[in-house]
């Protein structure tokens, strides 16, 4: 019973105390800072597979909730709770955390203090934004996770990295910071409404915020701009994706997995965590706006990977689109189509972030990315070719496999409402089939020219290790969808409302 | 005159007789020069013990003084940063063959000027604590007698200083002849009785003790002196003229708003703090971008801050009173951590101190980098830093009060201002380090100051409960 008091504290905090750990050590102990890092990591999943075990998913409240006192006169305090929407982010980042770490075991070789710090900073940084049911708190985890990833992208990057490092760090500084004052509003109108100051997801939530006249004199609307904003650039909806594709291709192959696994998912997690139940009618006037910059993302993301020659690129733009079936997910606003979206994130996560795995892979080995580099892989390097088609055949969306699930609850959850917005979207699918076997084709198929490439090592068992659970994730989810389902059902029926 | 008094003012006692001894000791056995940084640390540490352990009976000396809790948390808030001074200008006097024992004394003397002006309720003992601190400046700017830009500093300095100390007394004569008396808390009752109301006098006054106290602060447009005098100085006495008469000038303006509330006089006095306020954050912040010398970029840096705090005096009320307070304390931290790394990565002290001069160094020497980094970090408002609460907190005030605008040029500002300041952690940390490798000498107390500095900014920003609360005891006597 005690532990159900700490637990999620736990799982937040078990990364910074490894993190602080670290720093006691000296620099040149890497096996040493190597280990702290993966133990502890291990030790977040064991701690999220606890959370998981204690979770009801009947219960729509916030679950092994903590609250302990913060800054008390102005309302503020530690509050951490889990509910079916969360849950699910949650355990998708404890998993990728550890394989992230060990496939980074042979590719990150200088500064590795440094690396595995700031990958743990970030970790508590992600779990602390899906947990924290303070806005306050929120705020404060979603900056947390700034300055880790700048560095991962400004120190351990490629050619331009601090181009891309500050270009990220600008990008989501400018949506947060508003969203700064968002929050500060929402806090003075609880004081307005009740007499009390607090920050309190749950408060905030019971409030009626005065959707007023136009957009200029709507404190709803205006709220609903501050927070979707610092959201729609996290994701990235279209146009505000500029910065991923630099930052994508800059960071270093962790980098780019944590990236594209769980700090987008933040923006659409952000998008239905409070923009959707906060602020419900500027949400309803917002719905045909972010539905059509949905399809064209899905559009425009997946003609621009098509054109493609660098594979990280590829993969890159290849989010931009399946983000946007998210946010079609989000907005199209039905159980199905949300519970599509939210278990899309997971896919999302799996799929991308193997597929940013798989090309470091090759990376670390050949040092080049372009596509035109390889050919031919696929009888040199039959396990890699292996892992690199069921990824690709996830994230395209194959019977069978993960991504197949989220993207048919989405579309079928949003043609009823939406039909015309549904069938431009589909064109995106036919596209990503086109682009991603276009790369499997030339880089796996295609006559072998290059001499190098004749000789490549196939997948180590460390890479390979890296690999198979998010495989596992992958074919459990396409087989057997309800198991996680289940998990967000009663949830998200309780935020969407009734209906399908 | 009651000696009763006197125990009120016990840590002021302690420091000029401090002072005194330290310019003794030089004359009469200057063989214990090198223990006179411990000397001063360890004696305005004592100040600070006494400040909480004597009294704090409110107005004492027929109104001249009020000892209240506002005054021990500026009290506070300077001798910390009189103890961290003192212990980072031991290694900068070592190195310049500067080891007097008026270095300190004036240090410490500046600190009394300061902390009279802060708790002064009569405003001819505002104008003394403010000539004792600047007389005691202008000397310690120039300090560094061989270096011209030194001598350039001191006399920038002083002509300023003479202009803004002559603008204030001048409006304080004019506040006198407007409303017949100069104590602050006499004026309230009538505000309250509307006898000022509509006086011309009084406003050109207030006009003129702005544009003193405006000086002080470094505010846009009284600014311009601000960049030479930081870069000129030796950089603890710029860490030390960069926090503390900042913090007590702003003292004086929350006193002056508080009793005379020139809101209810006139709503213009708001937009013209307002706009003083986004032409100070905005001007410092731009400029700060161009900078290449840290000192410089730091002073425009510090023009900036100074308009982030008046963003909280024009909200006003406990919550604005409240957040500038603890500003106030965040922003100590984060400059003296950033002004004593500044210092040890220069290799002579009257050469610039150049961004370049940081490159590659974050990896080599780790507690100095990573405490620069903190407080750049901090200064920008990144959490958990203490920069982020004090930000927090004034912009909270904005919002509260209706200024909702204000709140968003302050963010946006900042997000201008995150360019600059992660440039510093860019030359740190992603920069190779230089062909020929750059002496630095890294001394204890150099170490010492930056880590507690650096965990204060950390340990304060995730447990901003102690800070926050004494602000707002401190802020409950003169706003509700």
């Amino acid at each position: 019973m005690a532990l159900e008091g700490f637990l999620l504290s736990a799982l937040v905090l078990t990364p910074a105390a490894a993190a602080s750990l670290l720093l006691l050590l000296p620099k040149d102990a890497e096996k040493a800072h190597r280990w702290i890092g993966l133990v502890a990591s291990l030790l977040t999943l064991g701690l999220a597979g606890m959370v998981w075990s204690r979770f009801d998913p009947s219960n729509v409240a916030f679950q092994l909730v903590e609250t302990r006192p913060w800054l008390p006169t102005l309302g503020i305090a530690y509050r951490l709770g889990i509910d079916g929407i969360s849950l699910l982010l949650v355990l998708l980042t404890a998993l990728l955390q550890p394989l992230v770490l060990i496939s980074s075991w042979s590719s990150i070789h200088q500064r590795v203090k440094g690396y595995v710090f700031a990958m743990l900073l970030l970790e508590t940084g992600m779990l602390g934004a899906f947990l924290a049911t303070d806005l306050f708190l929120f705020y404060v985890f979603w900056e947390l996770m700034l300055l880790p990833m700048y560095f991962i992208i400004g120190v351990w990057g490629g050619e331009r990295r601090i181009y891309a490092a500050v270009k990220f760090v600008l990008f989501t500084l400018a949506g947060s910071l508003l969203m700064l004052v968002g929050i500060l509003y929402l806090s003075y109108l609880h004081k307005a409404q009740t007499g009390a100051w607090s920050f309190a997801y749950e408060d905030i939530r019971s409030l009626t915020i005065p959707m007023g006249e136009g957009f200029w004199h709507s404190p709803q609307l205006l709220l609903f701009a501050a927070f979707a904003l610092a959201f729609a650039i996290k994701v990235p909806v279209w146009p505000l994706h500029t910065w991923l594709p630099d930052a994508h291709v800059e960071a270093p192959t962790g980098g780019s997995v944590i990236l594209a696994g769980v700090l987008l998912k933040l923006g659409t997690y952000g998008l239905l965590r409070y923009n959707r139940p906060l602020f419900p009618e500027a949400w309803e006037r917002a719905t045909p706006l972010f539905l059509w910059l949905a399809v064209i993302a899905i559009i425009y993301g997946a003609l621009v990977s098509w054109a493609q020659k660098d594979m990280k690129k590829l993969i890159a733009y290849s989010s931009v689109s399946h983000m946007g079936f998210i946010i079609l997910g989000l907005f199209a606003g039905t159980v199905a189509s949300t519970q599509g979206a939210l278990i899309q994130m997971v896919n999302h996560g799996l799929s991308t972030g193997a597929l940013f795995m798989l090309v470091g892979v090759v990376y670390d080995r050949r040092h080049t990315r372009l596509i035109e580099d390889y050919g031919g892989l696929a009888a040199v390097m039959p396990l890699y070719t292996g892992a690199f088609l069921i990824a690709t055949l996830a994230s395209i969306g194959l019977p069978g496999l993960n991504g197949f699930v989220g993207e048919f609850l989405i579309l079928t959850g949003s043609f009823p409402t939406h039909p015309v917005a549904v069938i431009l979207a589909s064109t995106g699918i036919v596209l990503g089939a086109v682009y991603m076997l276009t790369l499997v084709q030339r880089v796996f198929w295609n006559p072998l020219v290059h001499e190098e490439n004749r000789t490549l090592a196939d997948l180590t068992w460390r890479e390979a290790l890296a690999f198979t659970p998010l495989a596992v994730f992958m074919v459990w989810i396409g087989v057997q969808p309800g198991t996680f389902l289940r998990l967000s059902e009663a949830a998200v029926r309780h935020l969407v409302g009734g209906g399908l | 005159m009651n000696l009763g008094d006197l125990s009120a003012i016990q840590p002021e006692l302690v420091l000029v007789a401090l002072g005194c001894l330290l310019v003794l000791t030089d004359a009469f056995v200057p063989s214990l020069r090198s223990r006179f940084g411990s000397m001063a640390a360890i004696g305005a540490g004592i100040a600070l013990v006494v400040r909480w352990t004597s009294p704090t009976p409110g107005m004492v000396w027929s109104g001249a003084l009020v000892v209240d809790e506002l005054a021990r948390f500026v009290d506070s808030y300077i001798l910390v940063a009189l103890v961290l001074v003192c212990v980072m200008a031991e290694p900068y006097l070592a190195r310049t063959n500067a080891r007097f024992g008026e270095f300190y004394a004036l240090l410490v003397w500046a600190a009394v000027g300061a902390m009279v002006m802060a708790k002064a309720d009569h405003l001819l003992v505002v104008f003394i604590g403010l000539e004792l601190l600047s007389v005691a400046l202008y000397v310690l700017n120039a300090f560094h007698r061989e270096s011209s830009l030194s001598l350039e500093a001191g006399w920038k300095y002083l002509m300023v200083g003479a202009f803004a100390g002559g603008a204030l007394l001048f409006g304080i004569a004019l506040l006198y002849g407007a409303s017949g008396t100069f104590s602050l808390s006499a004026l309230a009752p009538l505000v309250a009785a509307h006898t000022l109301t509509g006086s011309p006098l009084l406003f050109l006054s207030l006009a003129l003790i702005l544009t003193g106290v405006g000086f002080k602060l470094a505010l846009a447009p009284f600014h311009a002196w601000a960049p030479d005098v930081y870069q000129g100085s030796p950089t603890p006495v710029t860490t030390f003229l960069s926090v503390v008469p900042k913090g007590a000038a702003l003292v004086v303006l929350a006193r002056l708003i508080a009793f005379l509330a020139p809101a209810e006089l006139s709503p213009r006095w708001t937009m013209l703090l307002a706009a003083i306020a986004v032409l100070s954050m905005t001007l410092g912040n731009l400029v700060a971008i161009a900078q290449r010398d840290v000192k410089r970029m730091l002073a425009y840096s510090g023009i900036a801050h100074m308009g982030y705090a008046l963003v909280g005096l024009v909200a006003f009320g406990f919550d604005g009173l409240s957040g500038v307070l603890v500003y106030l304390a965040a922003y100590t931290l984060m400059n003296v951590a950033a002004f004593t790394v500044v210092s040890a990565f220069s290799e002579a002290e009257d050469e610039p101190h150049l961004l370049t001069d940081l490159a590659g160094q974050g990896w080599r020497r780790p507690v100095l980098s990573l405490t620069l980094g903190l407080a750049m970090f901090s200064l920008a408002g990144i959490p958990p830093t203490v920069g982020f609460i004090g930000k927090f907190l004034v912009f909270r005030a904005a919002v509260n009060e209706g200024l909702v605008w204000l709140a968003v040029v302050g963010v946006l500002n900042s997000l201008v201002s995150v360019f600059y300041y992660l440039r510093v952690v860019y030359y740190l940390y992603m920069k190779p380090l230089p062909k020929r490798e750059p002496k630095y000498s890294e001394p204890w107390p150099a170490r010492l100051v930056a880590a507690a500095c650096a965990v204060g900014i950390v340990v304060l920003g995730a447990l901003p409960g102690w800070v926050v609360s004494a602000a707002e005891s401190a802020a409950r006597t003169l706003a509700r």
